[in-house]
């Protein structure tokens, strides 16, 4: 990887200059919060925002988005990938670009999903560094840092971005956009100062010692019941989660019945018909067993294949979930009886 | 395979959420909920690539109405068709089950893991299936029957409420007179016309020996069967890694992405549906 430094003023510079281009999609206010949205003026874009209502992966699976077109009569399909708009989301915290990552060992793995990945090619990304909120907990997964899976990212050191260069693409844009200079020793020093300043900043540590093993040792635990009692099956956490990738397939047909779509929409294991077969057993009828499988997922199914855990720690489903259920909740009642 | 049907199979992984068309070739009813359909894939190419294996499932497509999973009930051996036992039980079935014999469906697939075929050559096999968990065992019966040289001794034990929903009837009614295979059926409800067992399937085993060194089990029935099934078969001393149970889960997408289908730690659609029993014991709330 290599570096630059662009003083903070050029930011209008490089958003104008990639609006020639692309698409630009950033963190813009909306209400009291935080949305991504398309960047039609430069001075609305919010690099200083904490999170966003939404991740960033509507832009890679859309909450409604239609994979075929089919004729009713003889079953004749078209299946071709949506046009896709060439796109750069500018503005990206670690914790996201990790979860794109995690991601794409689904859609990109074994049966690649040629929808995923034509948006997946066609996007550019640009990472920004943050401050952590109270309810950041992205150090506990190693996801409060990106090394890779991003074309440039902007460490803000004050004055000026410590930019990382990553990809060939990246390094094309910066070059034809903006002026950005070599990197020399005191930015090095700043660039590390922030980075030790952000890892002191975190709240308390969260312990996730053995949560795969414990995830199973304590199946049976009564803090599933308690938690299910609480969880309104609401779904909220998994519509906001980064890495929540579940979906559901529909098929909607044009008013005449001759011509139809099937139509792919996000889905949560939280809904109580998630798991239910077509004579009507279900397999996870409790909210208890839901809410128990969403972690038991996250923390160990997903672990399983891809040695990694299926949250980054963005704290957005704990932000949205009314019932007071989180990864931090759900870790502290499991690691709960042991002696500290 | 020729260059068409390496392009073909190249477009079948191209997009794996697309169904191809398949004509209905023929429909048989088999009880007053099941029906036999057989289908042939439309396109010539895409035909020669469809290679399957016993245990494996397709995701059937009725345009407007929507998929669903459905395990092949005919065997590998069989070229050229695909048979599915499928049940009236929810809107893509009721659909299904209004075709005709012409009519074109979409099919797409074949998806997941089956049962262990190669392995079990050289050995006796236990099959136990209860209800409609025989169409995915059909399979396997009929693909052992193909190459039945190849395996010791093949027990088939068939558990089903009553007479009326005793599923390929004719066809077992032949095997049950042949040497090469022991096949015992039983209902809970038998009628007057009833020639065979009374009681639960797990009441056979009481009259079956079992080699436990040198036999694979394969078990497919509702979830509440697979317990005591598994407990006889421990019984009679069988390894738990080669005891196999096919899962019935919600597969909507049936490659390992939409999720509905997880069971513990895995994914029906891409780990199972077929899974030996120790790997069935390790998946929480499997069985």
């Amino acid at each position: 990887m290599f570096f630059r430094v662009m003083d903070k003023s050029r930011l209008d510079d490089l958003v104008r200059g990639l609006a020639k281009q692309f698409e630009v999609v950033g963190p813009v206010a909306k209400g009291d919060a935080f949305v991504f949205g398309k960047i039609e003026d430069p001075s609305l874009l919010r690099l200083d925002y904490d999170t966003t209502i939404l991740p960033p992966k509507k832009y890679f699976v859309p909450q409604s988005e239609e994979i075929l077109n089919f004729r009713t009569a003889d079953g004749s399909v078209t299946a071709d990938s949506a046009e896709v708009a060439s796109r750069v989301l500018l503005g990206v915290h670690p914790c996201d670009l990790n979860a794109l990552m995690l991601m794409d060992n689904i859609f990109l793995g074994e049966f690649e999903d040629p929808y995923y990945k034509s948006r997946r090619e066609n996007t550019l990304l640009i990472g920004v560094s943050c401050e952590p909120r109270q309810e950041c907990f992205c150090n506990a997964w190693n996801t409060d840092e990106v090394h890779w899976g991003f074309d440039i990212f902007l460490t803000d050191l004050g004055d000026r971005f410590f930019v990382s260069v990553r990809s060939v693409k990246g390094a094309e844009l910066l070059d034809r956009y903006v002026t950005t200079r070599e990197i020399e020793p005191g930015d090095t020093a700043d660039f590390q100062r922030k980075t030790r300043e952000f890892k002191d900043s975190f709240s308390a540590d969260l312990d996730t010692a053995q949560i795969p093993l414990l995830l199973d040792a304590k199946f049976d635990d009564p803090v599933w019941d308690e938690l299910g009692q609480r969880c309104l099956s609401c779904g909220a956490c998994s519509m906001v989660c980064p890495t929540c990738y579940c979906f559901d397939i529909k098929d909607r047909l044009t008013p005449d019945g001759t011509h139809g779509a099937r139509v792919r929409v996000w889905d949560s294991c939280q809904f109580s018909e998630f798991a239910e077969v077509a004579h009507g057993h279900n397999f996870r009828e409790s909210r208890a067993s839901r809410v128990k499988y969403r972690y038991y997922h996250k923390q160990w199914g997903y672990l399983s294949k891809f040695e990694r855990v299926l949250c980054v720690g963005c704290g957005r489903c704990q932000r949205a979930c009314k019932a007071d259920i989180s990864p931090r909740v759900v870790i502290e009642a499991l690691q709960g009886g042991a002696s500290r | 395979m020729n260059g068409n049907a390496a392009e073909a199979y190249r477009q079948l992984k191209a997009n794996p959420y697309r169904p191809w068309p398949a004509r209905i070739t023929s429909i048989t009813e088999l009880t007053e909920t099941e029906k036999l359909f057989e289908f042939r894939l439309i396109d010539e190419d895409v035909r020669e690539a469809f290679n399957f294996d016993s245990g494996q499932f397709v995701e059937l497509s009725i345009f407007g109405v929507g998929e669903a999973p459905i395990s092949i009930s005919s065997a590998p051996s069989k070229q050229g068709f695909i048979e599915l036992c499928v049940r009236e039980a929810g809107d893509v079935t009721r659909a299904l089950h209004a075709k005709q014999c012409g009519d074109i469906v979409g099919l797409r697939g074949p998806f997941g893991r089956g049962f262990p075929f190669e392995e079990m050559k050289g050995h006796d096999v236990l099959l136990v299936a209860g209800g409609l968990g025989i169409a995915p065992l059909k399979s396997l019966i009929n693909h052992i029957h193909d190459e039945r040289h190849d395996f010791g001794k093949v027990t088939i034990l068939y558990g089903s409420k009553n007479p009326a929903e005793v599923l390929f009837r004719s066809q077992f009614d032949m095997w049950r007179h042949r040497e090469d295979f022991d096949l015992v059926m039983t209902v809970d409800q038998p009628d007057p016309t009833w020639d065979g067992e009374i009681g639960l399937v797990t009441k056979l085993f009481d009259r079956i020996d079992v080699d436990p060194a040198n036999t694979y089990g394969a078990i497919c029935g509702p979830p509440v069967m697979y317990r005591f099934v598994i407990d006889e078969m421990r019984k009679k001393q069988m390894d738990v890694d080669r005891i196999y149970v096919s899962f019935e889960r919600r597969m909507k997408c049936g490659i390992g992405k939409c999720g509905h289908c997880g069971v513990g730690h895995q994914y029906a659609c891409v780990d199972g549906p077929v899974f030996n029993y120790w790997e069935a014991m390790n998946l929480q709330e499997a069985i």
